[in-house]
C-alpha cells in the first residue's frame, strides 16, 4: 500500500514549466521535492517488503522444513551441515504413513474426541456464559471469578486429580476420560469468550422477545444463539485445536486403543535410541490437514467470534 | 447488562479462589478413592494372565522382536499378555503414576538408571530367589540390584563408551588406540590437522548430554558421591572441567553439540570420537552414506589418567521388574525366559543388536561372532558402573544441575572453580529434599 502526499499549486506548475536546462528555481524545488517523495515512498516500499518477507520467512521456513524433511530420506536428514534445498526427495514417508493402520486409529480417536470436547466446550460455555451475562445472582462473581482461575492450575497437578478420580470410577482408558479432562481445560477459556459475546447483544432485545411472549428458553435458542454464532463457532475452534493438540492427558488417561494423535506420533516415532525424523515429519504434515482446512473454512467466524464484544 | 472488567478486588478475589482450588484439588487427588492404591496391584499372583509394559513395544526398531517374545509366550504357557507402552522420555512418569494407582502389574521393562527410582516405591518383587538360576554375568547381575535386593532380572547389559572411527584415525597417522588422556590428547590434535571440518571429538556440549562429563570426572579421580558427601566440587571434578574447556577452546571438541548431532558428525565422518551406547553403532552407521562405516567403527576404553588406571564407563542396559500381586509368578517365569532363554535372546541379538545379560548368552555363537559386542563387552562394560546418582528420584535435576555448570564453563561464564563448588551444592540441595 502506498500514500502520496498531495502537491501544491506551485509544484504542479513547476513540473508544467520544466524544459531543457532553462530552470527556474522555483522549478528546480519542485523536481527536488518530487524526487524526495518518490524516494521516501521507494523506501518505505523496500521497508515494507522487507518487513513482509522477514517475516514470511521467519512463520514459513518452520513449515517448509517440515515440507523438505518429510520428503527427504533418513539419510540426507543427518547430512551435516544441514542443506536448505533437499536434493534425494521421496515420497515414501508418506505412503508409509498411510499403511500404518495404528495412526490411522490414533487419527480417528482424534478426531472424535476433539470433536465432542468442542461441541461439549460450547453447548456448556453458552449456558454459563449467557447466564453470567444476563441474569444477576449472588454468587455470580465468585463464580465468574472462579472458573477463570480454574485456568491458573498446574496441568501437572489437575492430571493427577483426574488420574485418581477416573481411576475410582473406573472411566480410565475411555474416551469419556479424555473428553473430560480436555474439557477442564477449554471451558474456562470459552465461558468468558462467550460471555463476552452475549454482553454485546443489547438487552432491549430480549425485552422485546418477552414482550413477545418468547420464553427465556426459546429467547436463548431463537434470539440470541444465531446472533453469537460467530463466538460459538470460534469458541469451538478454540477448544477443538486444544484437545486436538493435548498431549499429556491423552497419554496419560488413555491406553493404546484410545490415544490421540500427539501421543501416538511421540510414540511411534520418537524412539529411545532415535528420532524417524522423515516420518514423523510427513505424520505431522497429513494430520495438521484437518485443523487448516477447519481454519480455512471458519476463519471469518473465527475473527469475528474473537472480537466481538470488544467495542460496545 | 454491565460487563465489568476485573478489578484489583476481583484480581485478588480470583487468586484467592485459585489458591484454594490448587489446595482443593490436591486434598480431592489425595482423597480420591484410588482403587489403585487400596487394591494396589493385587490380585491373584498366579494368574497366567498378565501385563507386561514396555517402551520398546512402541518403536518400531524393536516392536516385532519384542512382540514375536510375547506370542510364544502366551502360545506355549496358554496365556494372555497385555501390551502396554509408554514414550521413552514420559516412561518413567507415566510409570510412577500408573504403578502409585494400582494400574500397573505383571512386568515391566525399566532402564537400570530408573530402577532405585522404582524400587523406592514398594511395589517390586525381590527376585533374588529367581535371578541365580539365570546365569546372568556379575556386571548384569549389579544392574538388577538395588539396596542390597535384586529387582531387576537384567535384559540387556552394555555400557556407554566411546566409539572411534578407525578410517580417520588410520588417516591422520593414529595407528594405535590412545589408553591415557594425554595420548588422547595428542590424537585428537592430529585429527584436527586433518581439517576439512573435522570435530576430532563430538563430546556433548549440550545440557541435554553433558552427563556425559560423570565418567571424566571419575578418570580424574572424582568419585561424585562418597557416601552421603557429594564430592564435586573437589579438585579432580575441577581438573576435569579445566581440561574439557581446554579442549573446547582448542576446538577439539565443538560446541552446541548433543548425542544425535554427534551421531550426523560421526555418520558424516566428520567425527573421530565419539560417547554413545553400544547400539550407537547400528544406529549411527545407518544414518551413513557411507556403507562401510559399520566396519570402521571401534569400542575405545576411556583413556585413563595415567597407566593402570581403571577405564570408566557409565553402566547402560535394561531390566525386567515385576509387581507384586496379579500375575506375579507368571510373570516373573516369562522375565527370567526373556532374559535367559538361549534361542530366545540370542535371536533377539541378531534383531537388535542389544547384548545378552548371561554368560550362555555371550558365548552364543551368533553373539560371538560380533566382534563390536564382544570387544565392547571385553574392553568397556567390564569396567562400567552405574551412577551414584541413580539412587535419587532427583537423578534428572542433578544431571541437568551438573550439566548446566559445566556449560557455562564451556561458554565462558563462569570458571572451573566456581561452577563446580556451585554445582557440588546444588547437587547436595537436591539429595537433602
Amino acid at each position: 500500500m502506498t500514500t502520496t502526499t498531495p502537491m501544491t499549486s506551485s509544484q504542479l506548475t513547476g513540473t508544467d514549466q520544466l524544459s531543457g536546462a532553462a530552470r527556474t528555481p522555483s522549478a528546480t524545488t519542485g523536481q527536488t521535492s518530487r524526487r524526495r517523495i518518490r524516494k521516501d515512498v521507494l523506501r518505505s516500499r523496500i521497508a515494507a517488503w522487507t518487513a513482509v518477507v522477514v517475516i514470511g520467512c521467519f512463520g514459513l521456513l518452520p513449515v517448509y522444513w517440515l515440507l523438505a524433511t518429510a520428503l527427504s530420506t533418513p539419510e540426507s536428514t543427518f547430512q551435516f551441515p544441514p542443506k536448505l534445498i533437499p536434493t534425494d526427495l521421496t515420497l515414501s514417508n508418506f505412503t508409509a504413513l498411510a499403511e500404518n493402520d495404528q495412526l490411522i486409529k490414533y487419527l480417528v480417536n482424534s478426531m472424535i474426541v476433539a470433536t465432542i470436547t468442542a461441541v461439549l466446550s460450547v453447548v456448556v460455555a453458552t449456558y454459563m456464559g449467557y447466564s453470567f451475562s444476563k441474569f444477576r445472582y449472588r454468587g455470580r462473581r465468585s463464580l465468574m471469578h472462579m472458573v477463570l482461575a480454574s485456568q491458573m492450575f498446574p496441568q501437572a497437578l489437575l492430571l493427577v486429580t483426574l488420574y485418581a478420580v477416573f481411576s475410582s470410577f473406573g472411566l480410565l482408558n475411555t474416551y469419556t476420560a479424555l473428553v473430560l479432562s480436555f474439557t477442564t481445560f477449554t471451558m474456562p477459556l470459552c465461558v468468558w469468550m462467550l460471555k463476552g459475546i452475549f454482553d454485546t447483544i443489547p438487552d432491549a432485545l430480549l425485552e422485546a422477545a418477552s414482550i413477545d411472549g418468547a420464553s427465556r428458553w426459546r429467547t436463548l435458542h431463537s434470539i440470541v444463539a444465531p446472533l453469537a454464532a460467530p463466538g460459538m463457532i470460534a469458541a469451538g475452534l478454540f477448544a477443538f485445536v486444544r484437545g486436538w493438540n493435548d498431549f499429556i492427558f491423552a497419554v496419560t488417561l488413555a491406553d493404546k486403543e484410545k490415544q490421540t494423535l500427539p501421543p501416538g506420533l511421540v510414540s511411534t516415532y520418537i524412539g529411545e535410541f532415535q528420532t524417524a525424523w522423515p516420518e514423523l515429519m510427513a505424520a505431522s504434515l497429513v494430520v495438521s490437514v484437518p485443523v487448516v482446512v477447519a481454519f480455512m473454512f471458519l476463519q471469518r467466524y473465527l475473527v469475528g467470534g474473537m472480537t466481538a464484544g470488544s467495542v460496545k | 447488562m454491565t460487563t465489568n472488567g476485573i478489578s484489583r478486588r476481583g484480581a485478588l478475589r480470583m487468586f484467592g479462589i485459585g489458591a484454594l482450588g490448587v489446595a482443593g484439588a490436591g486434598v480431592l487427588g489425595a482423597c480420591a478413592p484410588s482403587g489403585a492404591s487400596t487394591s494396589t496391584n493385587g490380585g491373584d499372583t498366579k494368574s497366567k494372565n498378565f501385563d507386561f509394559t514396555s517402551w520398546s513395544l512402541n518403536e518400531e526398531a524393536a516392536k516385532p522382536s519384542i512382540e514375536k517374545i510375547i506370542k510364544a509366550w502366551e502360545t506355549e504357557q496358554k496365556s494372555k499378555i497385555r501390551a502396554v507402552s509408554y514414550p521413552y522420555n514420559e516412561y518413567l512418569s507415566q510409570l510412577t503414576l500408573k504403578l502409585g494407582g494400582g494400574e500397573t502389574t505383571g512386568a515391566v521393562h525399566l532402564d537400570i538408571a530408573w530402577l532405585a527410582a522404582v524400587a523406592q516405591m514398594g511395589k517390586l518383587a525381590d527376585l533374588g530367589s529367581v535371578a541365580g538360576k539365570g546365569g546372568y554375568t556379575d556386571v548384569a547381575l549389579n544392574s538388577g540390584k538395588y539396596d542390597g535386593k535384586q529387582y531387576g532380572l537384567p535384559w540387556n547389559t552394555g555400557s556407554i563408551g566411546l566409539i572411534a572411527n578407525s578410517k580417520l584415525l588410520k588417516k591422520a597417522g593414529i595407528d594405535k588406540q590412545p589408553t591415557t588422556v594425554e595420548e588422547f590428547e595428542d590424537a585428537l590434535r592430529e585429527l584436527k590437522g586433518l581439517g576439512g571440518g573435522v570435530v576430532p571429538y563430538a563430546a556433548a556440549t549440550k545440557v541435554a548430554q553433558l552427563k556425559d562429563i560423570f565418567p571424566w570426572m571419575q578418570t580424574f579421580g572424582c568419585k561424585l558421591l562418597d557416601g552421603e558427601k557429594v564430592t564435586i566440587g573437589d579438585d579432580a571434578s575441577i581438573d576435569a572441567v579445566t581440561w574439557y574447556k581446554k579442549l573446547h577452546d582448542a576446538k577439539l571438541i565443538a560446541a552446541d553439540v548433543d548425542r544425535f548431532d554427534a551421531r550426523a558428525l560421526f555418520s558424516q565422518g566428520k567425527a573421530a570420537f565419539y560417547d554413545d551406547a553400544i547400539i550407537g553403532k547400528g544406529v549411527t552407521s545407518a544414518q551413513s552414506k557411507d556403507k562401510t562405516l559399520a566396519d570402521a567403527m571401534q569400542p575405545v576404553p576411556r583413556p585413563v589418567l595415567k597407566a593402570g588406571d581403571t577405564p570408566q564407563a557409565l553402566l547402560w542396559g535394561g531390566v525386567i521388574a515385576i509387581v507384586k500381586g496379579k500375575g506375579q509368578d507368571a510373570a516373573t517365569d516369562f522375565a527370567l525366559h526373556a532374559t535367559t532363554d538361549p534361542e530366545t535372546i540370542a535371536q533377539y541379538f541378531v534383531e537388535r543388536a542389544l547384548p545378552p545379560s548371561t554368560t550362555a548368552g555371550l558365548a552364543d555363537p551368533k553373539v560371538a561372532k560380533d566382534t563390536f559386542t564382544t570387544e565392547w563387552t571385553e574392553k568397556i562394560t567390564k569396567t562400567a558402573t552405574g551412577s551414584p546418582f541413580w539412587q535419587f528420584a532427583q537423578n534428572a535435576q542433578i544431571e541437568e544441575a551438573v550439566a548446566k555448570q559445566v556449560q557455562a564453563v564451556l561458554v565462558g561464564k563462569s570458571k572451573p572453580k566456581d561452577a563446580m563448588k556451585q554445582a557440588g551444592e546444588e547437587v547436595s540441595d537436591l539429595i537433602k529434599r
